[in-house]
């Protein structure tokens, strides 16, 4: 006799009910095929060497993914340029799997002039964009890998100010103070200030946490704008444990005092990690694909087409597919094989960045 | 949980730690170089403090960050063990995606679209308003029963919003009317084929749009019950043409209707022999064998494979059976109980239908049945190409 367990899913109040048709099992549904299939995360980390990003991956995420890295003293750094170093690791739990890719920059605002510093990071963003857009478009869609960047955590120096413009509407932009223990906390209050001020002049669009439903309650509401109030978070990161008021903590020890990463009132770490893992992980996701991937591709093609049509003179934009005729066939091929030569550049220009790393 | 790292000494003013890799701090730093330094072979003294956290302090050789594996305590913090085998402490909360994803898809609500199929006067209307316990078939909407027969299949579809502790549902009903009621029933099925078609064609034009709805309106059939006449012979030549042609492109579940015409034995022996007809002309039903995921999916989906066709009763009137308001149907010789499990099996079907496979018809009607006609117009015209928003042309269709 076939049985199934899924009633126990089910809200008490709604088991007993007459009426009751049970779609509502709907999210448990799909729950449970989330879970078998686990979930991956692309989170790029970019600001200028020493900034702490790698310490503060670590602490977030509570591994050691920096344990091998050589770090460069700075004659060495004079000639090298950004790079582009992944990271992937798999975390488990609780039953949840997820594929986490870190992203690095090293190299970032290293150089004396830093004016094209932007352009790898860029470059690598529009490239995983177009490798979902040939996935997107081909015709084996099943195994699609997504390796798009869903967040990118900016480190603004705490006596300094960076540029995200280049990035702004490529990618979630998360701008953080790094290494936030070396501001009282008025110095952070006044570059909190100073930095949104210049995030509103600008025109900097940062992600914007999404609004609270109405239907939340009132302590979830005041979490969520306290969140809001506090951005850009100061961090701190740190890869040592220390004893700290009779508890074993992840922190800094001075001689002046001992900073813990997860007291509240020494950083916004806590803030950080709630946003960024426990509250806000799909809304990253979700906006890349909805925003960032869907500017990205409609940008793409509106290229693609109006190149076909300045090539052939053509009155009117590519017709519509149901009415395939010579000259539709032809623009399509002449796409296909456009794609097929960017595609074969930035083969060329992966396997040149691969050489450098040699 | 046992400690792996060295005990902690009371913390002295502290020392830096200098490992041997790194150079001279970078301008931009003013902090003397902080982490546990550039190489996990590097071991420092044992009274170096505060303890870098990963140390490999007692053992060498952790290599590359493999696959971190959680230790599951029960409710609360979960810790991590590096390949090296030292233990990180704390819990991250990646677990809570899964609410995450909870809440938008009940923001959001989601569509279902299910089609019935079958001669007039088996019950489609008064089944699928069975199953969804609202008024939600073509009947519903206002057309009258006594309709005359129409000359070819008309398919007509009927939506309506449901709302169930907290998560809405589009549905949509589709019906065929007409569907085998002619003498001759020739390419019954044509009218029925185009419609599915026509819905997979509108998903892939939104698809292929410049611009894209954020969540693009889904029309497509995601499950098409087949409604099965309960003779007690065999199967009809127009239900295996039927099934055959389009179990390729949409979920099939077929069901015996009204099956209260059959004692439990006779119903048994028509199972068989329909099951057996369904096996040799080779048509794949829902759950199809081939898209189990898994070993947990195969034993769950064999033993509802077993069990098709449901034998169905439907009804939509209430009757007080032993203090208890049920569904039936009201005979002189009893009352059918239509979720009564020892009377038919009207409520496995909605139980697997609904509470336990959803998601999954759903799933593999985009994954399967729309990828396999998205990948047939691909290379029909030689490639998609992508449409503007404004300034398209009419379509054929």
């Amino acid at each position: 006799q076939y049985n199934h367990n899924i009633n126990h899913n089910l809200p008490l109040n709604l088991k007993y009910e007459k009426q009751y048709v049970g779609f509502a099992t709907l999210p448990n549904q799909v729950h449970r095929k989330s879970v078998k299939k686990g979930f991956d995360f692309t989170l790029m980390v970019a600001g200028e060497s020493g900034m702490g990003k790698s310490t503060l991956v670590n602490s977030l995420f509570l591994t050691d993914l920096y344990k091998d890295r050589k770090l460069l003293n700075a004659e060495e750094r004079i000639n090298q340029t950004v790079e582009i170093i992944k990271h992937t690791v798999d975390i488990e739990e609780k039953g949840v799997k997820l594929k986490l890719t870190i992203v690095d920059t090293p190299g970032f605002g290293d150089a004396v002039n830093n004016n094209e510093c932007w352009k790898p990071i860029t470059d690598y963003i529009d490239q995983q964009f177009e490798q979902y857009f040939r996935d997107e478009s081909g015709l084996n869609r099943k195994n699609i890998q997504d390796n798009r960047v869903h967040c990118c955590l900016y480190f603004i120096p705490p006596f300094g100010h960076g540029c995200m413009k280049a990035l702004h509407e490529k990618v979630n932009i998360i701008p953080l103070i790094a290494k936030a223990d070396c501001l009282t906390p008025n110095e952070i209050k006044k570059l909190k200030d100073r930095i949104r001020e210049e995030i509103d002049k600008f025109g900097i669009k940062v992600y914007q946490f999404p609004e609270c439903d109405s239907d939340e309650d009132e302590e979830f509401k005041q979490l969520d704008k306290e969140l809001k109030e506090c951005t850009p978070f100061a961090v701190i990161g740190s890869n040592t444990v220390v004893e700290a008021r009779g508890q074993r903590v992840r922190g800094r020890l001075y001689p002046w005092g001992i900073v813990e990463v997860e007291n509240q009132s020494h950083c916004d770490f806590v803030k950080l990690r709630n946003m960024l893992i426990r509250s806000h992980m799909h809304d990253l996701k979700d906006v890349t694909c909805d925003v960032h991937y869907e500017n990205y591709r409609a940008q793409c093609i509106q290229e693609m087409t109006s190149k076909l049509t300045q090539d052939n003179r053509m009155e009117s934009p590519i017709p519509i597919l149901s009415t395939p005729d010579v000259e539709t066939e032809k623009l399509i091929k002449m796409k296909d094989e456009e794609l097929k030569r960017m595609q074969e550049m930035l083969n060329k220009m992966q396997q040149q960045m691969h050489d450098k790393d040699q | 949980m046992s400690d792996q790292v060295p005990p902690e000494v009371r913390p002295k003013p502290a020392v830096p730690a200098k490992p041997p890799n790194v150079g001279a701090p970078s301008p931009s730093s003013a902090f003397p170089p902080q982490g546990f330094g550039g190489g996990g072979a590097s071991s420092l003294p044992p009274s170096a403090i505060p303890v870098p956290i990963g140390s490999h302090v007692a053992s060498h050789g952790a290599g590359h960050v493999g696959g971190l594996a959680a230790a599951h305590n029960g409710g609360h913090a979960g810790s991590h063990r590096s390949a090296g085998g030292s233990i990180l402490l704390g819990y991250i909360g990646i677990d809570t995606i899964i609410e995450q994803m909870r809440k938008k898809t009940m923001k959001t609500g989601f569509d279902f679209n299910i089609m019935v199929v079958g001669n007039s006067g088996l019950g489609k209307s008064t089944l699928v308003n069975t199953l969804f316990k609202s008024q939600v078939s073509r009947r519903s909407a206002g057309w009258a029963r006594d309709d005359k027969i129409p000359k070819t299949v008309e398919i007509k579809a009927v939506s309506h919003v449901l709302e169930e502790g907290g998560v809405k549902m589009k549905l949509t009903v589709v019906d065929t009317p007409g569907f085998g009621d002619l003498i001759n029933n020739d390419n019954c099925w044509d009218p029925i084929s185009k419609y599915i078609n026509e819905q997979y064609e509108k998903f892939l034009k939104e698809e292929v749009n410049i611009t894209r709805k954020k969540r693009i309106p889904d029309t497509r059939v995601h499950c098409c019950i087949y409604f099965i006449s309960p003779t007690g012979h065999s199967l009809r030549s127009l239900d295996i043409e039927f099934m055959k042609r389009l179990s390729h492109s949409v979920n099939i579940i077929p069901i015996i209707a009204k099956s209260d015409t059959m004692t439990i034995e006779e119903r048994l022996e028509f199972k068989q022999r329909v099951r057996k007809e369904l096996e040799m002309a080779g048509i794949e039903f829902y759950p199809q064998k081939e898209f189990d995921e898994d070993m947990e999916d195969k034993s769950d989906n064999d033993k509802i494979r077993e069990a098709i066709p449901f034998a169905v009763v439907g009804s939509d009137k209430e009757y007080q059976v032993n203090g208890k308001r049920v569904l039936g149907r009201k005979t002189a010789w009893g009352i059918v109980e239509v979720e009564n499990p020892n009377h038919c099996e009207f409520a496995l079907l909605r139980d697997f239908l609904i509470r336990s496979h959803l998601q999954d018809l759903k799933e593999v009607t985009h994954n399967i049945h729309y990828e396999t006609y998205r990948a047939k117009r691909l290379n029909e015209n030689g490639g998609l190409h992508p449409i503007s928003s404004n300034g398209t042309q009419e379509s054929n269709l």
